[in-house]
């Protein structure tokens, strides 16, 4: 189904982003909410004019625009899940005259409910990371710089979410781009948001130098395509694509951009800057909604785009590019995260590592889709919908690593592992929530980091084998086979780093100052919570969540 | 304490209700055997990680009583299974059929389901670690940190189980690794000196040969051909089911198609034999062994000696040998010297050890090359010799362990040289000791002899002279038992001279508890020595059902 911008039918299919959109207004405006009147020059007549003046007492409270952000949130998460959750998930395009620019289905819905359930999941864990000081009496300077800024960074994450969403549901690269801009920009001033450490304001200009020279170059890649093609339209690149020079030079400028956004190897040296500079839940948000935005780029310029007929035997060139960059990335990652002493930049290269695993994943698509496998088309919709699988629990239990940090961070920093010694002593559940991200993480069943790893080494090995049967001999296997051995050589090597973090939780003594109970919190509290109940239910049953993965993979039309 | 006592009720209810499934019957596997276990013991140590550490202390005991009681449950179910008592089981099975099967979809999409059974390879260690269980709680009854520890040991304890039932690869592997979780907790909090790096080294070498034992699980599930139908994986179109595996693998190697090709075979079957090999573990994988139980509590130490190690020997007998036997073929000469390097590498090493924990490590190394041995013969009774082997031992095992934590509870050391005269200090520990080691070197009448003369039987037919090599090493084992135990009962009893690791205090006897579990040990030991057909017909049946089933039927 077609719309026009701006129709009637329009406004339906984006009724979630138009809320997140209208909650982004509110948060601008209701803070400002007051008894100002506007009186018309040379007259005594004063008409109430609202913004301004003496606040209200209640849009002049500093926890209103978390609240603000979190319902919005909550609400347009709600209302994509309730659409997708049954099956029967319309697919509606919104076109500008002959160009299509946007395109709501199932895989653009799976990947907005990525975005929004790690940045309300964010959002929970701000409210106590950065209170809202709404009690009566002095308050301190801390306090009164969190109440300052409670409207900025509720309204960054806000225009996160939007750029986000707006990357999912592009199907022109150029508003991919766009997109892509919006929730960067919005991302780098988050990470330098804490302004008070040195590190947050180092990082945040570091992310923010590398981002956008990734971001320029990936412009300039898309250029290139414009000009050799004279169209960035998704569907008019993909009929068009012949692996030209031009065009795989600029391919290859595009993938510097995504392989930023997915900290790929090698173009991955910001990210554990930025990630141990930034809050904690921001530092999640980059791990986790961050990294599947830059996976939708991948998808849709790798396996959209660049898929070429079979025949097209010159243009193989992304499969060796990817299969290499995959398996650097990976051991890179994990060879890195072995070395690092500081939790968050330890789960850093640890995201470092599962792009590398997510960028196998694609190559077996691409091996399948290059005639060197012969293979029905769900193959590679299985594969995607690992890939999507691993995105979709990356939330539960990475994204609730960082909240646990978070939580440690709100009684005086998380960069030292010995800031997690005795945890388990100190707060049982919290320290077991931890231990179980990081078994989830190292791919220990039955949690849901071991069916992601699963489902995704699987996907590999199917796409290996593909319809072979019968006496198979081992040369008869597709090489990247070798891909899913270097994938699960890479998870024993990971669980080193992980385990470790277990030990100091559970042998160490808690360090000095830190003997006291953990601060309360009682909505990361939360948030961590639901992060774990989710690690473990999908772990023990993904039937739903790969069905639903596995329709977002069939929606995008790969075959 | 109401609200733990009335969970602990309701958990207790559960076993003693077993559910029904859809085709009327009861479970007795599922819930009372595996969920059992594991949930109470989730939620008795919820319950024990809310309390103040004061309040932990006095809720050990009520805690420690309970975890016996539950522990007894399964114990009385496997063996009322035997013995037929209540519950008609028709043990008489051909290779491929179970007793009990229950089947639940669990995973559809990718084909695999909650299905669980137990066969002659399978019961015995069922029974085992049921029995096993309830003797470590006794044994390690004055534990310190009892809320936590006990727990753990029955949580250990549904795993291990778990892990002997389940039909489905999926689920093994998913039990198979949720073993490792409580005994890295077992030897992280309880452990020695060491059990920082003793716990990771433990978990870091199982996992890494398990992950390269699951890529083979996964090529091989799709090398499968597509098929649909219940128990098919709606998106992938494949089974983790053992049981179709197995059929599908016997028909095609039977027929004139063959179900791989040969090198296809030979790698998934290395690969899946590495995983199994380190949890055996076998030279060169078996480093890993010494430092975790040296660093072990006791009660680790007798679970991982007694089950754990066991895992490996089941995993090989249960999946590579059935689906891969061509492969077997291949690498029978390598098993076997891989079995014999084992157990000569073991014994002599047990030779230089200075520590008493150590050296009886070793030894569970040398033990488990006799069961490789068991199977690179390839004959049946090599099989039923390799299954009673790990039986035996995982009755004997246990008992060296429970004598090395005994010492080490009451004389603070576990050097050998530090103890001397203990027949004057600790007659009783002094004569389990002595039982203990006569039962490991192969006396007969005791069960290890059995195992050891009936994988000598089976080897003679299969390789001839070289069956001096392992007779050999069963006289170096009978040296270093005999000579530790010259060092450490005997030597220096006449002087008076208590052991200088007790700092002038005299050493006691063992306590009432550890005399209890003991002489439970000691009994089965002599039991299943005088009378191994108790345990051995079944076996037998299965060993012949095997060796018809895949060997006779593929035409080797």
């Amino acid at each position: 189904m077609g719309t026009e911008v701006f129709s009637t039918e329009f406004w339906k299919a984006v009724a979630p982003e138009a809320i997140l959109v209208i909650g982004l207004v509110l948060i601008f405006v209701v803070p400002n909410l007051g008894n100002s009147k506007f009186r018309i020059p040379l007259t005594k007549v004063q008409i109430p004019w609202f913004l301004g003046g003496r606040r209200f007492k209640f849009t002049g409270s500093p926890a209103i625009p978390g609240m603000l952000a979190a319902a919005t949130l909550f609400t347009a998460l709600g209302m994509m899940v309730i659409e997708t959750i049954d099956g029967k998930m319309d697919t509606t395009t919104v076109t500008s005259g002959e160009t299509v620019l946007l395109q709501i289905d199932a895989f653009s819905r799976f990947f907005e409910i990525i975005f929004l359930a790690a940045i309300l999941l964010a959002v929970m864990a701000s409210l106590d990371r950065i209170p809202a000081n709404t009690f009566e009496g002095k308050k301190t300077l801390d306090e009164l710089y969190d109440n300052r800024r409670q409207a900025d960074l509720y309204i960054l994450m806000l225009t996160t979410a939007v750029g986000m969403c707006m990357v999912a549901l592009a199907q022109d690269l150029f508003v991919l781009f766009v997109g892509l801009e919006l929730a960067s920009l919005a991302t780098y001033v988050l990470v330098a948001f804490h302004k008070e450490s040195k590190a947050g304001a180092e990082a945040g200009v570091k992310y923010f130098i590398v981002g956008s020279v990734a971001s320029g170059i990936g412009l300039y890649g898309l250029s290139l395509l414009y000009l050799e093609y004279g169209s960035l339209q998704l569907d008019v690149l993909a009929s068009d694509w012949d692996g030209s020079i031009l065009a795989t030079i600029g391919l290859g400028l595009v993938l510097v951009g995504f392989g930023f956004k997915v900290s790929a190897a090698p173009f991955h040296f910001a990210a554990p800057d930025a990630y141990a500079g930034a809050n904690s839940p921001v530092a999640g948000i980059l791990a986790t909604a961050s990294k599947a935005m830059g996976m939708i780029g991948l998808v849709r310029v790798l396996l959209v785009v660049a898929l070429p007929d079979v025949d097209s035997d010159g243009s193989a060139i992304w499969l060796y590019t990817l299969a290499t960059l995959s398996v650097v990335t990976m051991t890179w990652g994990n060879l890195a995260a072995l070395g690092s002493t500081n939790p968050k930049r330890m789960l850093a290269y640890s995201s470092v590592a599962h792009a590398g695993y997510m960028m196998a994943a694609l190559t077996a698509v691409g091996a399948w889709k290059w005639g060197e496998i012969e293979a029905p088309v769900e193959y590679a919709h299985a594969i995607v919908a690992a890939v999507l699988f691993h995105l979709f629990v990356l939330v539960a239990f990475k994204l609730g690593a960082f909240l646990v940090l978070g939580l440690l961070e709100m009684e005086g920093g998380a960069s030292r592992l010995s800031a997690l010694s005795g945890l388990a002593r100190r707060d049982p559940l919290i320290g077991t929530a931890m231990f179980v991200f990081m078994l989830s993480l190292a791919g220990v069943p039955p949690l849901a980091g071991f069916m992601s790893k699963f489902l995704v080494v699987s996907g590999i090995v199917s796409a290996s084998i593909g319809d072979l049967s019968g006496s198979v001999s081992f040369s008869d296997l597709h090489w990247i086979w070798w891909l899913a051995l270097a994938m699960f050589i890479n998870s024993a090597i990971s669980v080193f780093y992980y385990l470790r973090i277990g030990v100091v939780m559970f042998l160490d003594v808690p360090e000095e100052g830190r003997r006291k109970p953990l601060p309360y919190g009682a909505s990361i509290r939360m948030a961590i919570w639901i992060c774990l109940v989710a690690t473990i239910i999908i772990g023990l049953s993904g039937d739903t969540l790969i069905d639903m993965c596995y329709r977002a993979a069939e929606s995008l039309n790969l075959g | 304490m109401l609200v733990g006592g009335l969970l602990i009720l309701v958990a207790g209810l559960m076993a003693f209700f077993p559910s029904m499934n859809s085709s009327g019957e009861t479970d007795w596997i599922s819930i009372p055997l595996v969920g059992f276990p594991i949930v109470v013991s989730c939620i008795l140590l919820a319950f024990a990680s809310q309390e103040k550490r004061s309040r932990k202390e006095i809720i050990a005991s009520p805690i420690r009583l309970f975890t016996l009681c539950a522990s007894l449950i399964p114990l009385a179910i496997s063996t009322a299974l035997f013995f037929d008592w209540l519950i008609l089981v028709d043990w008489d099975l051909m290779y491929n059929e179970y007793a009990l099967e229950e089947e639940y979809l669990w995973i559809e999409s990718i084909g695999a389901s909650w299905h669980v059974g137990m066969d002659g390879l399978s019961f015995p260690m069922v029974w085992l670690t049921t029995f096993l269980v309830p003797v470590t709680i006794v044994m390690t009854w004055n534990e310190k940190h009892g809320a936590t520890y006990f727990p753990l040991l029955l949580m250990m304890g549904g795993a291990l189980i778990g892990v002997f039932v389940a039909l489905d690869l999926f689920l093994f592997y998913v039990f198979w690794e949720l073993t490792l979780i409580p005994m890295f907790f077992l030897i992280l909090k309880w452990g020695g000196k060491d059990r920082r790096y003793a716990a990771q080294k433990f978990f870091i070498y199982t996992f890494c040969a398990s992950v390269i034992m699951l890529l083979g699980l996964i090529t091989l599930y799709f090398l499968q051909p597509e098929s649909s139908g219940s128990g098919y994986g709606t998106v992938t179109g494949r089974t983790f089911d053992m049981t179709a595996l197995f059929t599908n693998a016997r028909s095609k190697n039977a027929g004139d198609s063959v179900f791989l090709g040969k090198d296809m075979q030979n790698i998934l079957f290395a690969m899946l034999m590495l995983g199994f090999l380190v949890k055996l573990p076998a030279v060169p994988f078996h480093t890993w062994l010494p430092d975790a139980h040296v660093q072990a509590p006791t009660g680790g130490s007798m679970l991982l000696a007694g089950v754990m190690l066991k895992m490996g020997a089941y995993g090989m007998l249960r999946i590579p040998i059935a689906i891969f036997p061509d492969a077997l073929v291949f690498y029978q000469d390598i098993i076997m010297a891989i079995g014999l390097i084992s157990l000569v590498w073991g014994a002599v090493v047990c030779l230089g050890q200075t520590n008493l924990k150590r050296m009886v490590a070793y030894s569970s190394v040398s033990h488990m090359g006799v069961i490789l041995l068991g199977i690179a013969s390839m004959q049946p009774i090599g099989y039923a010799a390799a299954l009673f082997m790990m039986f035996a031992h995982g009755i004997i095992s246990p008992m060296l362990f429970a004598v090395c934590g005994a010492f080490k509870h009451h004389y603070h050391s576990m050097e050998i040289g530090d103890m001397r005269g203990m027949a004057r200090w600790s007659p009783f520990l002094a004569v389990y000791m002595m039982f203990a080691w006569m039962a490991s070197l192969g006396l007969p009448l005791l069960a290890g002899f059995v195992a050891e003369l009936m994988v000598l039987l089976a080897y003679w037919p299969a390789y001839g002279w070289w069956i001096l090599l392992p007779g050999f090493v069963l006289a170096i084992t009978a040296a270093y038992y005999l000579w530790s135990m010259q060092r450490t009962i005997f030597e220096g009893g006449d002087e008076g001279q208590p052991p200088e690791s007790l700092k002038g205090e005299t050493p006691p006897d063992i306590t009432l508890p550890e005399n209890i579990g003991m002489i439970i040990l000691a009994v089965f030991t002599v039991i299943f020595g005088i009378f191994p057909f108790i345990a051995l017909g079944m076996m037998d049946q299965w060993a012949v059902a095997l060796f018809e089933g895949v060997f006779i039927t593929g035409g080797i």
